[in-house]
């Protein structure tokens, strides 16, 4: 793949990127509440669910596209990187419209988020030496002498992974303060999330056009397969472990939308190195622009297919909202299909 | 997977769809009762058929004849419709009212129907019955539907006859199940007396045929997911179908009331609700007052979130052919429309879908946020409002349709939603416009290049909906509905390009000025009451010079303004307020969408608000006669030549 000239993010592009992510980590952290620590508590056997895609899955998806597709060592780093990445609030809001489980998204997103800590050191330190020892051969051969030496930082990217839970912490105070600003923090974070997306999108195709025509196939079919191999994956693994429609759907989406802030974070804090840094970078970008993209569609699939079993589940759970938690719901003879029949609230996660 | 509209019962009669919602849907809930915010009582399919059979085993008993007109003076609760049940189940006719009933509208409906045993709610209107006993010569018992209240004398609770019944079946009595057998479909189901905009109340006939039609026609779908809160008068036919509808889906009805909606909206998160434009825009305001209290990003925010809603949905509405075409659609015109129109759709979707999930749901959510439809009936929706909750995504179908019609004639269906027309008449049912003078046809006309469309005429109907006329009043009944079974009603209409009705007013509330132009008021007074200090208004001007209005101001928007006034006779003499309400006037007229003549001149504000029952029909529309009575020493200054003139001066 040809080089990048200079920088591919500018010093501009640099500090909206960081504001960007402060802001979204910020609101994400305004959107949790102590209440979902205790949801994943309650629902061990889906968060462990959930837990083996995001962590189990999403990596060795990116591990494997990244041999199949042959990507260069810096683009497959990048991959995995993603791969590892805990799951992002946009999964909250997307969940939200497919009719999953909002309370179980958010109990996910909590319980990666804190666990990445651990967890992407680890699954990096176990999928990327290999990648790494190529661009240090790379670096080696392209006359860098002996004392280049390229290393995966896992320290760096601990303390990246620290700097951005920083404002969720923020954001989580400010929630216990004022539920009204809370909502705001949200709202913006979500709107600023979108237009600093698109800006970049904009910026970096018309700066690097080029770039956009040099990028090989194999790279943009890696950053589309990441997500929708994620929701493949997530949607089936969930199913095969009895999970209920409505967590099916929420486990889907969180399997394949990364937290792609924490990615540009990781990447811009802890690889300096120019080349490398540059290739990461557009991979991130890539990633998200489509998983933008392919996520809405699967929102709308999703939306569709489980319209019957949502509608069932929420009026259930309404009867028992207002007549009591005791109240049973009884459908005629083979209204609901099987698979809801036994338990028309679907576990009922949500229930008041 | 369940196609739920297939799964709708229909039966001959309502005493058969009763029992097969019993039998089909069983133990899921019918009706639930609010106690507190969060607590309900629901009542089960299979427990209200029973409770009914028991009624109507007690109401045989207590000596009620197949057919016999039977009274229900009551408003919605739950024990209206265990006495529907009762009296259906007995092959009787429900013959309804609610408890704000007149003592003559009382004395003349207990009378010409010749109602023996009346249902009554409150002990107010027991009292009030028998203070009039003596002009009641054949009302014989009285049942008290509201279980709070202990019986005087003579009357009896409710459970007592079910009680009485209860212990019939126990015995064997098998008439409740001969009585069904019996109820043929073209026999009365409700006999409901019209409070009409003129004259005494009607008795409406309507059949089980009459009703049961509408199950069939109206086009919605419903199913035993779905959560139907109901707020408007049951007695009214409006809701009664609906309800029905609803209980032939298995759905739950819920009810609310006024002072409780939002509260209901929030903890029912109703999917289908179905009301008079006066809900509409109650929540129409009150959306929009949350919007202007939120934090200023967050109105930024809904701003461009509506921006965008409006311009994707009208795009929407134009790709699909649901603008109001007024005028024939000239393809070379209409091509390259439709190209604009796609590319402002696809340039806004990423944007409109943004804003729609992250703004245009949390205002949904006023609504509850589970409503997947609303019908809007009994009156013109003022088109602001259709719009506002199209575009904000709470599509509302509006409908159109008279108590004869029990009710519906028209109604736009989802796919084919023109804003500004209640859509084309349902399956079944013929449609005519006729000139009101010369008794032509002006559509369908098959001489007419276009087939008559868009000319205005009196809305004629026929099918199987129309009812089989006013209660021992043949000769009211000649007047509306002729030989050929077409039904005259009184409305004034006319079709637009792509075949949807379009409702104009009453043909006889057109007023005619002294210069012989017509003019339709109502169109007008929607137009004042968007705004925020006029809540109701009426305008004037029949044989005078210039058009007037009738206002009553909104007190709250007074308030907001910073007046003290808190009182609607306080804000008549004020001068501030006057000005005000000039200017609200001269905006609202100044927006192009009348002529010259249709400007309203003078205004008069009134001291108190119209009321339902007095001043407005039960589904507000206004009572133009009672007003110009009542206001008219008001009405005649509004005309004396001293008033009439300053104000065109100004203008």
């Amino acid at each position: 793949m040809k080089e990048i000239e200079g920088q591919l993010l500018h010093d501009v592009d640099q500090i909206l990127l960081a504001v960007m992510i402060l802001i979204i980590m910020f609101g994400m952290g305004a959107s949790l509440t102590l209440n979902d620590f205790k949801t994943v508590a309650r629902r061990p056997r889906l968060v462990f669910v959930g837990f083996l895609s995001q962590f189990g899955f999403m990596p060795l998806i990116a591990f494997g596209l990244a041999h199949v597709l042959n990507l260069d060592p810096a683009l497959a780093i990048a991959l995995i990187l993603l791969g590892c990445l805990p799951g992002g609030t946009t999964s909250n809001m997307f969940t939200y419209f497919a009719r999953g489980s909002v309370a179980l998204s958010i109990a996910m997103t909590t319980a990666s988020t804190l666990l990445a800590l651990v967890m992407m050191p680890l699954l990096l330190e176990l999928y990327t030496p290999g990648f790494a020892r190529e661009i240090q051969e790379n670096l080696i051969a392209a006359g860098g002498g002996g004392e280049v030496e390229f290393v995966i930082p896992t320290a760096n990217i601990v303390i990246s992974l620290l700097l951005v839970l920083l404002p969720v912490g923020g954001g989580l105070v400010l929630r216990r303060v004022s539920r009204g600003w809370a909502k705001v923090a949200e709202d913006t974070a979500g709107f600023t999330a979108m237009i600093v997306i698109v800006f970049l999108i904009v910026t970096t195709f018309a700066r690097h056009l080029d770039l956009v025509r040099a990028t090989p196939w194999q790279v943009y079919l890696a950053a589309v397969s990441l997500g929708l191999t994620g929701f493949f994956f997530g949607f089936w693994v969930s199913r095969l472990f009895g999970a209920q429609p409505i967590y099916q759907r929420a486990i889907a989406l969180e399997t394949g939308i990364q937290n792609g802030p924490v990615a540009f974070a990781i990447i811009l804090l802890s690889f300096p190195e120019q080349a490398v840094q540059n290739q990461m970078v557009w991979l991130g970008i890539l990633y998200s622009t489509f998983v933008v993209i392919s996520s809405s569609y699967f929102t709308l699939y999703l939306r569709k297919r489980g319209k019957f079993d949502w509608e069932v589940y929420q009026n259930t759970m309404i009867h028992r909202r207002l007549f009591g938690p005791g109240y049973e719901t009884r459908y005629p003879e083979g209204y609901l299909p099987p698979r809801i029949a036994g338990d028309p609230a679907q576990g009922g996660l949500e229930g008041e | 997977m369940k196609n739920s509209s297939s799964s709708r019962i229909l039966a001959p009669h309502l005493a058969g769809l009763y029992r097969q919602a019993a039998e089909r849907y069983e133990s899921l809930p019918a009706f639930a009762t609010r106690k507190k915010a969060r607590e309900w009582e629901p009542i089960s399919f299979r427990d209200l058929y029973e409770r009914g059979r028991a009624l109507a085993a007690g109401l045989i008993e207590m000596g009620v004849e197949a057919r016999e007109p039977v009274g229900v003076f009551s408003d919605n609760r739950l024990e209206w419709m265990i006495a529907d049940y009762g009296i259906q189940l007995c092959g009787a006719v429900n013959t309804p009212r609610g408890t704000d009933v007149t003592d003559d509208d009382l004395i003349h409906i207990i009378n010409q129907a010749g109602i023996h045993v009346a249902f009554v709610e409150t002990g107010e209107l027991l009292d009030k019955i028998h203070r009039l006993r003596g002009v009641l010569p054949e009302l014989r018992e009285l049942i008290l539907l509201r279980p709070s209240h202990k019986p005087r004398s003579e009357e009896l609770l409710l459970e007592d006859v079910i009680r009485r019944g209860s212990e019939k079946l126990a015995e064997g009595d098998d008439r409740v199940s001969e009585r069904m057998e019996g109820v043929r479909s073209d026999d009365l189901f409700a006999l409901i007396y019209t409070s009409g905009t003129t004259g005494k109340p009607k008795g409406v006939m309507l059949t089980h045929a009459n009703v049961m039609s509408q199950l069939e026609a109206i086009p919605l779908s419903l199913s035993c997911t779905d959560r139907v809160l109901s707020i408007l008068p049951i007695w009214h036919i409006f809701e009664r179908t609906f309800e029905i509808y609803a209980i032939s889906s298995g759905a739950c009805n819920y009810y609310t009331s006024p002072r409780t909606l939002s509260e209901d909206l929030a903890n029912v998160e109703p999917t289908f609700m179905g009301s008079a434009p006066r809900l509409w825009e109650t929540l129409h305001h009150r959306i929009l007052a949350g919007v202007k209290k939120a934090h200023p990003v967050r109105r930024g925010l809904f701003r461009i979130a509506y921006f965008l809603g409006h311009h994707y949905h009208e795009s929407r509405f134009f790709l699909r052919d649901q603008d109001l075409q007024m005028r024939p659609p000239r393809i070379v015109v209409r091509i390259p429309l439709k190209c604009l129109h796609a590319l402002r759709m696809v340039l806004l979707l990423p944007w409109y879908g943004f804003f729609n999930a992250a703004v245009l749901e949390t205002v949904r959510r006023r609504a509850g946020g589970s409503l997947k439809y609303t019908i809007s009936g009994g009156g013109a929706l003022p088109v602001e409002i259709d719009q506002f909750f199209n575009y904000i995504g709470i599509p509302v179908l509006e409908g159109y349709g008279l108590t004869e019609t029990s009710p519906v004639l028209a109604v736009r269906p989802e796919g084919k939603l023109v804003c500004g027309t209640v859509g084309p008449v349902i399956p079944g049912t013929e449609l005519r416009l006729v000139d009101p003078e010369s008794g032509k046809t002006l559509y369908p006309d098959p001489e007419d290049p276009h087939g008559g469309r868009t000319r205005r005429g009196e809305v004629w109907v026929r099918g199987p909906q129309v009812m089989k006329g006013y209660y021992r009043e043949p000769e009211l009944t000649r007047k509306v509905l002729d030989e050929d079974g077409w039904f005259h009603t009184g409305d004034l209409g006319m079709v637009t390009f792509n075949d949807a009705l379009k409702i104009l007013g009453r043909c006889k509330s057109t007023i005619v000025l002294s210069n012989g132009e017509n003019v339709e008021p109502e169109p007008i007074e929607m137009r004042l009451c968007q705004s925020p200090y006029i809540d109701q208004c009426m305008v004037l001007g029949q044989d005078r010079k210039f058009l007037a209005a009738l206002i009553v101001p909104r007190l709250e928007a007074f308030a907001e303004a910073g007046f003290v006034e808190n009182a609607h006779a306080d804000l008549v003499g004020n001068e501030r307020a006057r000005v005000l309400i000039q200017k609200e006037i001269r905006t609202a007229m100044g927006q192009g969408h009348f002529k010259r003549y249709e400007y309203v001149r003078e205004f008069r504000l009134l001291p108190e608000p119209f009321s339902a029952g007095e001043e407005l029909t039960n589904l507000f529309k206004l009572k133009r006669h009672v007003i110009e009575a009542k206001y008219e020493e008001e009405i005649a200054e509004l005309f004396s030549p001293r008033a009439g003139s300053s104000p065109e001066d100004k203008a």
